[in-house]
């Protein structure tokens, strides 16, 4: 098997795009020359936990009586927990997070739901993601996908958006026009193979001229790519977890100039029927862990202040728990936002425990808020048609 | 425009090809009809049409006849026993190597790229509906009616599982409309849009009402239907679903919608202008949407041979990733259908999981960095084996051996060359690819593997 390194050492390198420079029209030597990224735009970083996140157990509302009473098992205990303030502090697995909320990079938006809630993982998490209340509008785009179809692609050819992860980019990527990119390992974009030089032709027409420009940029981002891989990335330092592999990738490529606006990632596992706490915990410190070796990352490379990351679960979880040491699926729950530009802390009141409805938690914030906020807030893009409504904004960002 | 009405034969912008000195019957234009309307073809294959000239070779293509390399005897009962075992096996891995399977093995390459042709006209994902055998039923229909009348294959698809479940027909009822498949019966399948109205939309919803699937096949139910008369496009009438069909094919619209998909799949950018579109779709209605006389008039016609016309698309990835199977003749031992079906889907086109209901935008899309990067790295797989699940690595010079080529690097490259887009590389592309090479005093099978790859991947070799 031809390895890469030969063929970097034979092609790309002898004929580097550098030397290439007097025949290269000019904007495409400016390309190879260019270290950063081009473009500030921003990014959002989404992190959907899938199952059915524990709002209680992750932001404990132990100064709230009815907490003892309806978790007893469940219950942790105030001394552990990770204060926020006198009456709400974080689940301990989640110490890694501490430093992000102590430096105010770290924001929750206590009691998210919707009307009506619904307890179905699939209908639930398809009424998130494509901000639709009504099953049968569950057809095929999403809040993300149908935002992202409004605004011009940053990179002619490139998709807005990337999943990372296994199989298909989910529904809240797709719209009439937008398609998401999928990476499931930097594999993808390393290039395994001899390569010439993409070529100069004079006599090249436009489509011609299309196809070497964009062989020109992939061997140049692939080229990129395979520095980065080399382990030019010193400082990063990241636990070994699944969710911290993707985020790290996700830092990898807004280094490398990638130029989506929206990167978004899953984390599997939160549907705690049983047995939470052991189950619950290590999620928690998975994405505590990850969470803040991506914002550290960014920061010391400089990109943190263009970075937004929600984390968000398509329900809560029942408040009193359930036989068997978990939870049943519940309504409401708690969204978390990091990075330097959130306005750190509780956005709002924490829901009640005493004041339930069915036995669950009602609501103070409509999702589709903090879909407006972040939409026209921090990605610049009107919201009004991906969420077929106008939502009051939250002040959840800094100004 | 058509020079004479009422005459049989088209004229004009779709006068038939005749070679001539400008436009010879060459190594060029044979190997883009079979790049454009096939999946390529081999050293012999195009010397065969080399010789027998433009209208045997276009019918041959046109009647499923065109490939005599390796097509074996029990072809079908071969595809037949691989799509009952993916659809028991619910690994919709396995259904996509079973397409793969026809596409590389079956004599009717045409055929096969007019089935992928309407799997993205009818864009269809098995990420909702979920049921491996209602996708295979559908897949079944697009090459039934591939070059059916229009208005068969519309009435096939429309009344099958895959499509009503994609489309929530089975959620539309009296008093509670679901629009998602009116709107892309007229948008998207039928007559585009701009020509119907959003009243339309609303109307042909209550006509389809009732439409559902029960035990895995299509039923109308009576009680779910809304009976009162609706106004589409002009037309008042109690209209049921079947009633909307024949109203959508009568438009004169529908037929310019399917010359559009038709130049959008086999001819380059910008070779068609609306005049010409409208004189295909002219003649369209004159054979009651007939497919198959679209295809047979677009391939003969001077239009798609034209010089223009050669190299003016990206290839797509399918065609990519099976037409160096083909053409390169590596067939036996063959590569693994399962791994070729991944590397398309890694390319961006991953069958029977189109993107959303408008398919797969194509075109210059397909060669996003990550594309190209996978376009680069496939090549480099298929001559080494490994790669694409084949045991053994290619023997280009044992191939060009095979047909009496020369086996020094120069003549490899020219063979590579008019074997993959009909003519020796140019000095420039010549140039690159030598220089990639390293000292020609190490030239040998390793060395012609990596010129194969090279050329594959090379810019100009990602057109058709």
């Amino acid at each position: 098997m031809l390895s890469r390194r030969n063929f970097l050492n034979a092609t790309l390198r002898s004929s580097s795009l550098i030397a290439l420079a007097p025949t290269v029209p000019g904007f495409l030597a400016q390309a190879a020359r260019a270290a950063a990224p081009e473009q500030d735009s921003r990014v959002l970083v989404v992190i959907q936990l899938d199952g059915g996140n524990d709002g209680i157990n992750t932001v404990v509302p132990f100064g709230d009586e009815a907490y003892a009473k309806h978790r007893k098992v469940l219950r942790l205990p105030t001394d552990q927990l990770i204060k926020i303030n006198d009456h709400v502090g974080l689940n301990p697995a989640m110490r890694e997070a501490a430093p992000l909320l102590e430096s105010g990079r770290l924001a929750i938006v206590p009691g998210v739901g919707y009307p009506n809630p619904n307890r179905s993982h699939f209908e639930s998490m398809a009424i998130w993601q494509s901000a639709r209340l009504d099953p049968e509008e569950h057809n095929g785009a999403g809040w993300l996908g149908r935002g992202l179809d409004e605004i011009p692609r940053p990179v002619e050819g490139q998709p807005a958006s990337l999943y990372l992860g296994t199989g298909a980019p989910p529904l809240a990527l797709r719209g009439r026009l937008a398609i998401a990119s999928a990476i499931e390992r930097i594999d993808d974009i390393v290039l395994d193979a001899p390569i010439t030089s993409a070529g100069t032709s004079t006599d090249d027409n436009d489509l011609a001229a299309f196809v070497r420009r964009s062989t020109l940029d992939a061997y140049t981002t692939a080229e990129r790519m395979a520095e980065l891989a080399r382990g030019r990335d010193s400082s990063a330092r990241y636990p070994s977890t699944g969710l911290a592999e993707r985020l790290r990738l996700a830092a990898r490529l807004l280094k490398g100039g990638y130029a989506a606006r929206v990167l978004y990632t899953s984390q599997s596992g939160y549907d705690t029927h049983s047995g939470q706490l052991p189950t619950h915990g290590a999620l928690l410190s998975e994405l505590a862990g990850a969470l803040r070796a991506f914002l550290d990352d960014l920061a010391a490379s400089g990109l943190a202040e263009r970075v937004l990351v929600l984390c968000f679960s398509e329900f809560g979880r029942r408040v009193t728990e359930n036989g068997s040491s978990g939870t049943d699926h519940g309504t409401a729950g708690p969204l978390i936002l990091a990075g330097p530009r959130v306005k750190p802390g509780l956005a709002g009141p924490m829901p009640s425990l005493l004041d339930l409805e069915d036995d669950d938690l009602k609501m103070t914030v409509d999702f589709r808020r903090v879909y407006a906020t972040i939409l026209e807030s921090w990605l610049g893009i009107p919201s009004r048609s991906a969420l077929n409504g106008t939502f009051d904004p939250l002040s959840i960002l800094r100004s | 425009m058509i020079a004479n009405e009422g005459e049989a034969k088209i004229g004009g912008a779709w006068a038939p090809y005749t070679p001539s000195p400008e436009t010879p019957w060459d190594r060029r234009r044979v190997v883009h009809l079979h790049r454009r309307a096939g999946l390529a073809a081999t050293w012999g294959e195009i010397e065969r049409d080399l010789a027998d000239g433009p209208e045997a070779s276009i019918t041959r293509l046109l009647d499923g006849k065109s490939r005599t390399y390796a097509v074996p005897s029990d072809f079908e009962a071969t595809a037949d026993l691989l799509a009952d075992a993916a659809v028991a096996s619910n690994d919709p891995a396995r259904l996509k190597a079973w397409w793969f399977y026809r596409m590389m093995f079956g004599p009717d390459p045409l055929g096969e790229r007019l089935t992928l042709m309407w799997h993205d006209h009818f864009a269809t994902s098995n990420l909702k509906v979920d049921n491996l055998a209602a996708m295979k039923r559908q897949n079944d229909h697009f090459r039934t009616h591939a070059r059916a009348r229009f208005g068969s294959l519309l009435e096939a698809v429309v009344h099958d599982p895959a499509l009503l479940i994609w489309l929530d027909a089975t959620a539309n009822r009296k008093g509670h409309p679901n629009e998602n498949l009116a709107r892309e019966l007229m948008e998207l399948f039928t007559l585009g849009i701009g020509h119907y109205t959003e009243s339309d939309i609303k109307e042909s919803a209550r006509a389809l009402t009732g439409w559902t699937v029960n035990d895995g096949d299509f039923r109308s139910v009576p009680s779910r239907h809304d009976t009162s008369d609706k106004s589409i496009l002009g037309r008042t009438g109690p209209w049921s679903g079947d009633d909307l069909l024949r109203l959508l094919l009568e438009q004169p619209v529908a037929a310019n919608h399917l010359a559009r998909r038709l130049c959008r799949t086999f001819l380059g950018e910008k070779i068609v202008d609306e005049p010409a579109i409208e004189a295909l779709a002219t003649g369209l209605r004159e054979h009651q949407l007939d497919i198959g006389w679209g295809i047979a008039t677009l391939l003969r016609s001077r239009l798609f041979f034209a010089d223009p016309n050669i190299q003016s698309r990206v290839i797509g990835p399918v065609e990519y990733v099976l037409g160096p199977i083909r053409a390169l003749e590596l067939l036996d031992p063959p590569a693994s259908t399962l791994v070729l079906a991944d590397w398309a889907a890694r390319l961006g086109q991953d069958l029977f999981y189109p993107p959303n209901v408008g398919g797969w935008p194509g075109g210059r899309g397909w060669l996003a960095t990550r594309a190209v990067i996978g376009r680069t790295n496939y090549a480099a797989a298929l001559v080494d084996g490994r790669g694409i699940g084949r045991p053994v690595p290619f023997d280009p010079l044992g191939l060009a051996e095979r047909h009496h080529q020369g086996q020094d690097r120069d003549a490899l490259i020219t063979f590579c060359g008019e074997l993959f887009v009909g003519k020796a590389p140019n000095q420039g592309w010549h140039d690159r690819i030598v220089a990639a090479l390293g000292p020609e005093s190490s030239w040998g099978p390793d060395l012609a593997r990596r010129a194969v790859a090279l050329i594959i991947a090379s810019p100009e070799a990602q057109l058709q």
